[in-house]
């Protein structure tokens, strides 16, 4: 499982826990929290999590661990179209090494199971420093998470997972800004 | 005893004729709003027309392309008798509800003599956005208005707001649907037909919701045009009918250019064939008209009203038990309700409490149901709905209500 070493990252600053924003203090791929969880640790879960009942009741335990949202920071420019429920996205730039940074990911939705499922987005691309290569598709497919990625299911997930790595590619460099 | 007053209706004897419930045994299937599933009979006649008599239609001096042709012109008569029309020229044959209403938006709509710029279109606001967008496309091509028809809060026309929009000399068109597929309201068109012909309005219904559980007698009714989808009445998809009165159906210019649809063609001038076929260019779905009339005549075979006694009751065990859970909201509250129901749980997201079903084997449907504007006015941004048909059973919607009230405290 080469996915974790990429969120297991150094020099953290600041610290998840002690994000100013309490938006992004959550265990989701955060090494400086201390419940962090990581991918092994949800492939794990997930793994152990048979049926599809199963897995939802799990999606649904993890969405409680991340924290909600106020309705003033649920702003259309955070929303993200395409998907059958609300679901809105913010960053937050982390300097980490030198010419090295990445973005702290903060996440909601309306729907619990999709707020689970972004539980497993933010664990995937928080904090990672290669522009969101990470194929999650195939991470979720391995999980037997197939029927998220159904036509139907599919369009919002990668309208997730599209945002992510479109911001990756489109915002400059906060060290560089 | 026997009760007398409850006509005997075995669902399970029926049930027994849709192989998808063989297919998945453990299967509740309470999407039938969006689609109904389809009896042997449908599927055999579809069948046996490819076998027996495929050819095309109207055209070609054999055997097959006669077979072919009365096979197709009988499925219209079928629809004709269905729905009680004056003749079976008043049948269109269309892909569905959705094209019957852009097929009379663009010929009556188009037509001078039915509306000039400046006319009015009342559009209930429970309407399919099938029976909205086509009239907001026709209003910017012919600078005609669109005027919204309220509701009432039990979510069913407001009659005092309907006689204020009927008041106005411009009103020319009413569009309003017989049965509501977001919260199964039924409107009482006779009489809504009857306020706006006295204003001279016409009155165009969607029965897409209605024509399986409901009679439907157009002359009873006496609207202007009902149009209806097959695929909701045990039919097959991508066939439905518009019915057009036939004095407005004379009137009315051609709407897509083709084959079949004309008299003379020639590059100085082209005539075109009178309706119905006027108004069915190319090639038409002839296998599938052949399966909704085997639908049709499947329904009409039916003891019907011991069906709809069947459905009113599955549907008020439903709604009984749904006000037994803590925290279900039921959305239209109309005196009439066709057999489905539409409910929120706030905080509670409907697509979560969809998921739990599913994995216990139940589909419903979740989200705005295509109609937004009247969601929106609910206040909600969707619904999770439970839509009955005539296979269901009291242990359908028992499994239901057990997996919603187990749900609801997973997920509270
Ligand atoms: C009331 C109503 N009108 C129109 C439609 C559109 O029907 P179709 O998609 O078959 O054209 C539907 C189907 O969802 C409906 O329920």
């Amino acid at each position: 499982m080469n996915a974790i070493s990429a969120s297991s990252s150094t020099s953290l600053e600041p610290a998840a826990s002690e994000h100013a924003d309490p938006r992004f203090a959550h265990p989701f791929g955060n090494p400086g929290h201390a419940n962090a969880i990581d991918l092994a640790e949800l492939a794990r879960q997930l793994d152990a999590a048979a049926s599809w009942e199963a897995k939802n009741r799990l999606l649904v335990q993890l969405a409680k661990q991340l924290p909600d949202w106020s309705p003033e920071q649920k702003t259309p420019d955070r929303k993200v179209a395409g998907c059958e429920s609300q679901v809105w996205l913010a960053f937050s730039p982390i300097k980490q090494a030198e010419n090295n940074v990445s973005w702290q990911l903060a996440a909601d939705s309306d729907s619990r199971i999709v707020k689970g499922l972004l539980a497993l987005v933010l664990t995937a691309y928080n904090q990672r420093s290669d522009s969101g290569q990470f194929d999650f598709e195939a991470w979720l497919n391995e999980r037997g998470m197939q029927r998220f990625l159904s036509a139907s299911r599919g369009n919002g997930l990668r309208a997730i997972t599209r945002t992510i790595s479109e911001h990756w590619q489109n915002q400059p460099q906060p060290n560089r800004a | 005893m026997f009760d007398l007053a409850v006509p005997r209706f075995d669902p399970c004897y029926y049930r027994a004729q849709f192989a998808i419930f063989a297919h998945h045994p453990d299967l509740v299937y309470l999407d039938n709003a969006a689609t109904t599933q389809k009896p042997a009979a449908v599927l055999d006649a579809e069948r046996q027309y490819y076998e027996y008599c495929n050819a095309n239609v109207h055209r070609g001096a054999h055997r097959l392309a006669v077979a072919a042709t009365d096979a197709f012109e009988g499925a219209r008569a079928t629809v004709a008798r269905f729905i009680n029309a004056a003749s079976c020229d008043e049948i269109i044959f269309t892909r569905g509800t959705t094209e019957a209403i852009n097929l009379i938006a663009n010929t009556f709509g188009e037509s001078p003599e039915q509306l000039s710029a400046g006319d009015e279109i009342i559009v209930s606001t429970l309407e399919h956005h099938a029976n909205i967008v086509p009239w907001q496309m026709l209003a910017q091509r012919r600078g005609v208005l669109i005027k919204p028809l309220n509701l009432t809060t039990e979510g069913e026309i407001d009659l005092t707001h309907l006689a204020q929009l009927l008041a106005s000399p411009r009103a020319r068109l009413l569009a309003i649907s017989h049965a509501s597929n977001a919260i199964g309201s039924i409107q009482d068109i006779r009489a809504i037909c009857q306020l706006a012909h006295q204003r001279d309005c016409k009155v165009l219904v969607d029965g897409a919701q209605a024509i399986a559980h409901l009679p439907v007698d157009v002359r009873a009714l006496d609207c202007d045009f009902y149009v209806f989808s097959g695929h909701k009445a045990y039919g097959p998809t991508g066939i439905g009918a518009a019915y057009i009165r036939s004095d407005i159906l004379r009137t009315l210019p051609p709407w897509q250019g083709g084959g079949e649809m004309i008299a003379v063609v020639s590059f100085s001038g082209t005539t075109y064939a009178s309706p119905p076929q006027r108004l069915e260019a190319g090639t038409p779905p002839i296998a599938q008209a052949v399966g909704l009339a085997a639908a049709l005549d499947w329904l009409s075979g039916l003891d019907r009203e011991a069906m709809h006694a069947h459905e009113s009751s599955l549907h008020r065990q439903l709604e009984d038990g749904l006000r037994q859970i803590p925290g279900v909201v039921i959305h239209g509250q109309a005196r009439q309700k066709v057999s489905l129901t539409s409910m929120s749980f706030a905080p509670i997201h409907p697509y979560d409490v969809a998921q739990f079903l599913d994995n216990r084997g139940i589909a419903v449907r979740v989200g705005h149901h295509c109609a937004q504007p009247l969601i929106h006015s609910l206040g909600i941004s969707g619904t999770l709905r439970a839509s009955l048909a005539l296979y269901n059973t009291a242990d359908d919607v028992n499994r239901f209500l057990a997996a919603l009230s187990e749900t609801l405290e997973i997920l509270a």
